[in-house]
């Protein structure tokens, strides 16, 4: 192609993100006559997301696949569908992310140098630890639980009791063997992927976040494109969310296929219902404008 | 082009003896510049390169190697460890393999362990009339071994750069044989130099001695116990153990030994800023070369050539190796791995090796290429400690490279030193 | 010049001594981590990103210092083989790329601080920028120190070489 857009992402090469956009530009370069291409970097080959972000919005690198997390203190919006158990099912966050919701929150990435072109998923995550089966609220009291570094995880993890424990995802496994922490969250894929199975044989699926990722253009390299260029960008990025959709579900089967061969035992028929009450106060703290509310009111309404 | 921009600035800069972190970043820059990119993206990546929680490790092993040789520490345990195998030719060389295979199982990181081990190592062997260059020969190739052994973090990002389908505890279990040969086989290299440089051997000092010298190394053989025991039983992690470690250092020398004074703790403490800037500043700009290659596709395209070369597996794990040695000798170990993983992985599993068994070939293979100039974080680190120029360090360290990539080949060749103690396992 | 100098190694001294005090801090900030954890069963969340911030400061300000005094690695075996003169020339050369390369860190150091301030750490709730802050001031003294380095050359007194050992006295 004449042009080939860069595309970052963390994940490793097969990864269903990874071909997703792989994906999206065959579309590309089907539908512009071999114009315009991309080109996965991906296994975080040009930096972690923090970084790529930065070099997205400078024009350094074209396109980035990205989690909601890092542009939580950026763009006020993303917080919202970051928050815990903010969507009742994967479904209903599909139905929230393809509506006028998730284009609200596309359109608030373009002040910050970004253009939003779709949402893919990133499954639900669920607490696993090495201690004992949870299968009540009670159960979390004095635990330790490695979060993500980001107030509103380690928030949450406290409101339910436990204690958040923040560490660096390398040394999760032998922190969990070696009994420094009780367990982490995470979603199927990742729990099996990370061998974390083999030490923590407890996973508790209360699904407290079924966070969205999204696909971001430099706004630099956007404008460079005609409008009809754009059209055809902003078209394959929207066909590619279903492809993106498939690939997690066979994944997230087959992980889940092998953990339970391992003899992991699942606790899914859990009441979420003193869980999403413990959430007041978190809610209280992150949720802080009228038009954060004013989202968690519309997400909520939505059936 | 820019690649030529790339490597040409950075030899030429190397020659001229600009500092090596400078002429990775100053021919990064220069790429950047002549390929139009926004130059800022360099900086981002020094100071990226430099936050990462991992790499706190080496600032305090740093800074609790220094504590222990001014504060005595260093100096009574390698007293008693000679007066258990200072008779035997090269023993202090000796002691100092051993040592890396007790802190290897601690810290998992071979900087980490050059940093503590050298600081502890290279000043009393000095006293004790070795070269400097042997010494930092024996301490910078010999800190390998932590690699190997659990809990290497280089593992887990190897099993997660590998698409994550990799048992990390397999992986664990893997290292460790090939981690004993490799001790083994450098502590034949260690004798062979000793023997030729004709080292002195200390008498053998008889019981009494021996005992009086354990107790009075006892602090210290509690340090070692309480990094040890403190990472297996859990009560904290390998990055924290090694803050643990200054902090113990601290309470020993001036509590128990008496021995630090006000001024040698803010001299101790300077060295230790100075070793680590020097380190640490080398290790972000290696981030910004090292964005450019794989920016540049450097990785992807040795590999395309590999492939259209041979389809024997032997050789064409002869040629990842080689590949891997080649791209070690100017890169840092997390970002190759987590590079180069994906692309040699499916080429080596197409060709019927075991993940686990091509991710220990890896480990140790990217490990030697950190004691290898011109970017070896370990080299560096052993050399900062003996005060030593790297030219003089490379000049007499071939044995040690010949013992490294023998353990290399036989691990690469016999699959079984890899595999059979996790089949026990599992 | 000699008094230029001495100011100078005030000012190397005072930027080694803020690189311990952070060294010194990051050690304690680690160790009550340890200690939260262990002890009052409940982990600080900010000593992780405080460390790291700190980190920053003594790796920046120590490597600059390391200008001044020479204690970078290099590789001049080049330098060994050619005459005098023509290494002189060789290592102002080297010390121009050096500071342009300070230059550079601290243009784009105080320019990323300014891009990224708009986004805040998690725990500490500063500016993500913060730490860009500690690039930038080690970039001004590494022109510092290399700019005297060149003069102290031209003037004929005694410059520390990277890849030796010692530290100049004065
Ligand atoms: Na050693
Ligand atoms: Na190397």
């Amino acid at each position: 192609a004449d042009l080939v857009l860069r595309s970052s992402d963390t994940h490793p090469d097969g990864y269903p993100t990874v071909e997703a956009v792989k994906y999206m530009g065959k579309l590309v370069e089907e539908r512009t006559d071999g114009r315009i291409g991309i080109e996965v970097f991906h296994s975080a080959q040009l930096g972690e997301e923090k970084d790529t972000i930065e070099q997205t919005r400078f024009g350094v690198i074209d396109m980035n696949r990205v989690s909601l997390g890092p542009f939580n203190n950026l763009i006020e919006e993303t917080r919202v569908p970051s928050l815990p158990y903010i969507f009742r099912s994967v479904e209903h966050m599909h139905k929230v992310m393809d509506g006028e919701i998730g284009q609200d929150i596309l359109d608030a990435f373009e002040e910050h140098g970004l253009i939003g072109l779709a949402f893919y998923d990133g499954g639900a995550r669920s607490f696993y630890n090495s201690k004992k089966p949870i299968t009540s609220k009670e159960d979390l009291a004095g635990m330790k639980f490695r979060v993500m570094q980001s107030d509103l995880f380690v928030d949450m993890v406290d409101a339910l009791g436990a204690n958040a424990t923040p560490m660096p995802y390398g040394e999760v496994y032998s922190s969990i063997q070696t009994g420094v922490i009780d367990g982490a969250e995470n979603n199927w894929p990742s729990f099996e992927s990370s061998g974390h199975y083999e030490v923590a044989g407890y996973y508790t699926l209360d699904e407290h976040l079924i966070v969205p990722e999204v696909l971001v253009i430099s706004k630099t390299s956007w404008d460079k494109l005609s409008p009809e260029d754009q059209e055809i960008l902003r078209q394959a990025a929207k066909e590619s969310v279903p492809y993106m959709r498939k690939l997690w579900a066979e994944r997230e089967a087959a992980s889940e296929a092998k953990v339970r061969e391992a003899g992991v035992e699942i606790i899914s028929d859990i009441d979420k219902t003193p869980f999403i009450e413990a959430m007041e106060p978190v809610y209280e703290k992150h949720v802080t404008s009228e038009k954060l509310k004013d989202l968690v009111e519309r997400i909520r309404a939505v059936e | 082009m820019e690649i030529y921009i790339l490597f040409g600035t950075f030899v030429f800069l190397l020659l001229i003896g600009t500092p090596v972190a400078f002429c990775l970043g100053v021919s990064s820059l220069a790429t950047a510049l002549y390929m139009g990119m926004p130059p800022l993206i360099v900086f981002q990546r020094l100071n990226s390169g430099v936050s990462v929680f991992a790499l706190m490790a080496i600032p305090f092993f740093i800074y609790a190697g220094v504590l222990m040789v001014r504060g005595d520490i260093a100096r009574r345990l390698v007293a008693l460890a000679g007066s258990w195998v200072g008779s035997f030719r090269g023993g202090l060389g000796q002691v100092n393999i051993v040592a890396s295979v007790l802190f290897g199982g601690v810290s998992g990181s071979a900087a980490a362990d050059a940093s503590a081990i050298g600081g502890l190592m290279i000043p009393q062997m000095k006293d004790k009339g070795y070269d400097v260059d042997y010494a930092v020969n024996v301490t910078v190739v010999s800190s390998i071994i932590a690699l190997m052994l659990p809990p290497s973090h280089n593992l887990i990002i190897y099993s997660i750069s590998g698409g994550g389908r990799i048992s990390i505890a397999d992986l664990f279990t893997a290292g460790i044989i090939p981690g004993l040969i490799l001790a083994l086989s450098l502590m034949i290299a260690a004798w062979f130099v000793a023997k030729r440089r004709d080292y002195p051997t200390d008498p053998f000092p008889g019981f009494r001695i021996m005992g009086s010298l354990f107790v009075s190394a006892v602090p210290g053989l509690i340090l070692i116990a309480i990094i040890f025991g403190g990472v297996r039983s859990g009560v904290f992690t390998a990055s924290e153990s090694s803050c643990v470690a200054v902090v113990y250092a601290l309470l020993v020398t001036v509590l128990a030994y008496r021995s630090l004074s006000w001024a040698a703790f803010v001299e101790a403490t300077f060295a230790a800023v100075r070793t680590t800037a020097m380190v640490l500043l080398v290790i972000g700009c290696a981030a910004a070369f090292g964005w450019l290659l794989a920016f540049l596709r450097v990785p992807a395209s040795l590999v395309a050539f590999l492939q259209g070369v041979s389809e024997n597996p032997l050789i064409i794990l002869l040629m990842i190796n080689i590949v891997l040695l080649i791209l070690g000798t100017f890169m840092d170990m997390s970002p190759l791995i987590v590079i180069t993983t994906p692309i040699f992985l499916p080429v080596a599993m197409a060709f019927g090796v075991d993940p686990v068994h091509f991710g220990i070939i890896m480990i140790l293979n990217l490990g030697i290429g950190l004691c290898t100039p011109p970017v070896g974080a370990v080299l560096f680190v052993g050399c900062a400690v003996g005060q030593i120029p790297v030219w003089q360090v490379v000049r007499t360290i071939w044995p040690f490279y010949l013992a490294a990539i023998a353990t290399l080949l036989l691990v690469t060749y016999v699959p079984a030193l890899s595999l059979w103690l996790p089949q026990l396992f599992r | 010049m000699l008094k230029v100098a001495r100011v100078l190694g005030v000012v190397s001294r005072i930027s080694l001594w803020i690189s311990a005090t952070g060294l010194v801090l990051m050690t304690a900030f680690i160790a009550w981590q340890v200690f939260g954890r262990f002890v009052l069963n409940n982990s600080p969340t900010w000593t992780e990103p405080a460390s790291l911030l700190l980190m920053g400061w003594f790796i920046f300000l120590g490597a600059a210092v390391g200008i001044r005094e020479g204690y970078h690695l290099s590789f001049d075996v080049l330098l060994y083989v050619i005459p005098l003169k023509a290494k002189s020339v060789l290592r102002t050369v080297s010390d121009l790329v050096v500071a342009g390369f300070g230059f550079g860190m601290a243009w784009y150091g105080a320019d990323l601080a300014m891009k990224t301030w708009d986004s805040t750490m998690p725990s500490l709730g500063l500016p993500d920028g913060v730490s860009l802050i500690a690039l930038s001031c080690g970039g001004v003294l590494i022109v510092v120190f290399s700019t005297e380095r060149i003069a102290r050359r031209m003037a004929g007194l005694p410059t520390a070489h990277f890849g030796e050992t010692e530290l100049p006295k004065d």
